[in-house]
C-alpha cells in the first residue's frame, strides 16, 4: 500500500497529465455529435458576451458590400412582385369574374439574426447568431442569408445559437440543379471557403457551366429553390455512374452579417408522417 | 509571488481575447495564421510544478477552444507542448543553479537562446495543432503548409509582443 502510495505521489503530475489528454480525446472524439452541451462551444453565456461586445465594432466593416449585394436581392425581388402582379392583372382582364382564391396557410417563417462569431479557416467551422431558443429558433432550423443558404442551427442557447457552416466538412446540404430534376448532395471540403461541390450527380444529367443550383426543398430545413451557387466545371468522381460538381458559392462567408433563421411551420407534422411507421395492423 | 500570479492571470485573458478577438480572424495568404495564446505557456517559470503548468496549459487550450469551436484540438495540443517545455529549455540552457528559476524572456536567456526556444516550442505547437485538427493523411502536405507558414508569423508577432512589454518597462 504504502508502495502504491509512494508511486502515487511520485508520478502524480504524470497521472494528471494522462487525466487533460483523456479528457481532450473525448472532446476531440465527440466533436462529430450532433448534440452538443452548451457549455462547450461558442454559443455559451461568457464568449457570447465577448463576441456580442466585439461584433458592436467588427459589425460595420464590410457594410458597404452587404448594402450592395442587398440592392441587388432587392431589384429582383421588385422585379419579381411587378412581373406577378402584371400577370395577375392580364389574367384579370381575360377573366373578368374569377373565383376568389381560397388563401393558404403561411409555410414558412424568418427570425433576422446578426451573426456575431465566424470563422472560415477550419475544416469544420461553425459561427454564432444572437438568437435562440427564447425567439423560436430551433436545432435543425436552415439559415440563409441575402444571397443563399449558409448554414443549419446546431445547438441552441436561450439568446444565442450555433449554427452548423456549409464551410464544414461533415455537413452535408441536398441540392438541386435549377429548372432540373437532377438532386445531389452538396458539401464543403477545405480550403477556399467559396468552393464546395456537388456530389452524386446522375451521369446523365444536362448541365453548363454558370448553371444555378439551388435548394431541393426535399427537407424541411429549407424551402426549396433557395439559391446556392453556380456551377464551376465538373470532376470526375470515383463512381462511374454519378459525378461531381464543383459549385461557386453565392454567399460570402468572410462577410457574413445579417441572417435569417427559417421556421417551418409544417415541420412537426412533416416529420411526424415521416416517421410513421406503415406496419400492418392484425 | 501575489503580483507574479496576478501577471499571469491578466496574461492568460489578454492572450484569450487576443487570440479569439483578433488572431483566429487573421490567415495571411490563406495559410499563415498567428496562434498567439501559447505565449502565456512559453513565459510561465520554468520552476513551476508540473501539475500545474498542466492544468494552466489545459485550461487555456480549453477556453481557446470553446470560443473558436475546436473542442479538445488547442486543449490537447496544449497539455502535449507543456510536457515537452522544459526538455525544450534544457537542452539550450545548462542545467544549474542560476537558470533554475527563471521566467523564460529576451532579458533573461538572451535573444539568441530564447529565440531557439521559442521557435522550437512554436513550431512543435502548429504541427500538433493542425495535425490533431485536419488528422487525415490525405491532407499532408497541407498541414505541412499551414504549420510551417503559421509557425514563422508566430514566431515573429510573439517576437514583436516580446520587444513591445520589453520597451515599456
Amino acid at each position: 500500500m504504502r508502495n502504491l502510495l509512494n508511486f502515487i505521489i511520485r508520478y502524480g503530475r504524470w497521472f494528471v497529465f494522462a487525466f487533460y489528454i483523456t479528457i481532450s480525446c473525448l472532446l476531440l472524439v465527440s466533436n462529430n455529435s450532433y448534440q452538443q452541451s452548451i457549455f462547450l462551444t461558442s454559443a455559451n453565456l461568457v464568449s457570447n458576451s465577448v463576441y456580442t461586445g466585439a461584433s458592436e465594432v467588427t459589425g460595420y466593416f464590410h457594410l458597404k458590400a452587404i448594402n450592395e449585394s442587398l440592392q441587388a436581392s432587392n431589384a429582383i425581388l421588385e422585379n419579381e412582385v411587378l412581373n406577378l402582379r402584371h400577370q395577375i392583372d392580364e389574367y384579370k382582364t381575360i377573366l373578368a369574374d374569377s373565383i376568389e382564391l381560397p388563401p393558404v396557410a403561411k409555410r414558412f417563417d424568418y427570425v433576422q439574426a446578426t451573426v456575431i462569431n465566424n470563422s472560415v479557416r477550419h475544416p469544420r467551422n461553425y459561427f454564432s447568431i444572437n438568437r435562440g431558443a427564447k425567439d423560436g429558433v430551433k436545432v435543425g432550423m436552415g439559415v440563409v442569408d441575402q444571397n443563399g443558404i449558409v448554414g443549419i442551427v446546431n445547438v441552441t442557447g436561450d439568446r444565442t445559437s450555433r449554427v452548423i457552416s456549409i464551410l464544414n466538412e461533415t455537413q452535408h446540404f441536398s441540392v438541386r440543379l435549377k429548372d432540373t430534376n437532377f438532386i445531389g448532395s452538396l458539401s464543403w471540403r477545405g480550403g477556399d471557403p467559396s468552393i464546395a461541390y456537388m456530389e452524386q450527380v446522375p451521369r446523365h444529367a444536362r448541365y453548363q457551366a454558370g448553371d444555378t443550383i439551388v435548394t431541393s426543398g426535399y427537407s424541411t430545413t429549407f424551402p426549396a429553390d433557395i439559391p446556392v451557387g453556380v456551377v464551376m466545371n465538373r470532376i470526375h468522381g470515383s463512381d462511374d455512374n454519378f459525378f461531381i460538381l464543383k459549385v461557386r458559392l453565392n454567399s460570402d462567408f468572410r462577410a457574413l452579417s445579417t441572417v435569417r433563421v427559417i421556421k417551418d411551420e409544417y415541420k412537426s407534422e412533416l416529420d411526424s408522417l415521416q416517421s410513421f411507421d406503415f406496419s400492418p395492423t392484425k | 509571488m501575489n503580483k507574479d500570479i496576478f501577471q499571469f492571470a491578466v496574461l492568460f485573458l489578454v492572450m484569450v481575447l487576443v487570440q479569439v478577438l483578433i488572431c483566429n480572424h487573421i490567415a495571411i495568404f490563406d495559410v499563415a495564421m498567428p496562434i498567439v495564446f501559447i505565449y502565456f505557456i512559453i513565459r510561465l517559470p520554468i520552476s513551476l510544478g508540473l501539475s500545474i503548468v498542466f492544468t494552466l496549459s489545459f485550461l487555456l487550450g480549453l477556453v481557446v477552444d470553446i470560443f473558436s469551436d475546436t473542442p479538445g484540438v488547442n486543449a490537447l495540443a496544449c497539455t502535449l507542448v507543456a510536457s515537452l517545455r522544459r526538455p525544450i529549455y534544457y537542452a539550450y540552457v545548462p542545467r544549474d543553479d542560476k537558470t533554475k528559476d527563471l521566467i523564460p524572456s529576451i532579458s533573461s536567456l538572451g535573444l539568441g537562446v530564447y529565440g531557439k526556444y521559442l521557435i522550437s516550442l512554436v513550431s512543435i505547437y502548429c504541427f500538433l495543432a493542425f495535425s490533431i485538427e485536419y488528422f487525415n493523411f490525405a491532407d499532408v502536405e497541407e498541414v505541412v503548409l499551414l504549420a510551417v507558414s503559421s509557425s514563422v508569423l508566430t514566431f515573429i508577432s510573439l517576437l514583436a509582443f516580446d520587444c513591445l512589454i520589453i520597451s515599456k518597462k
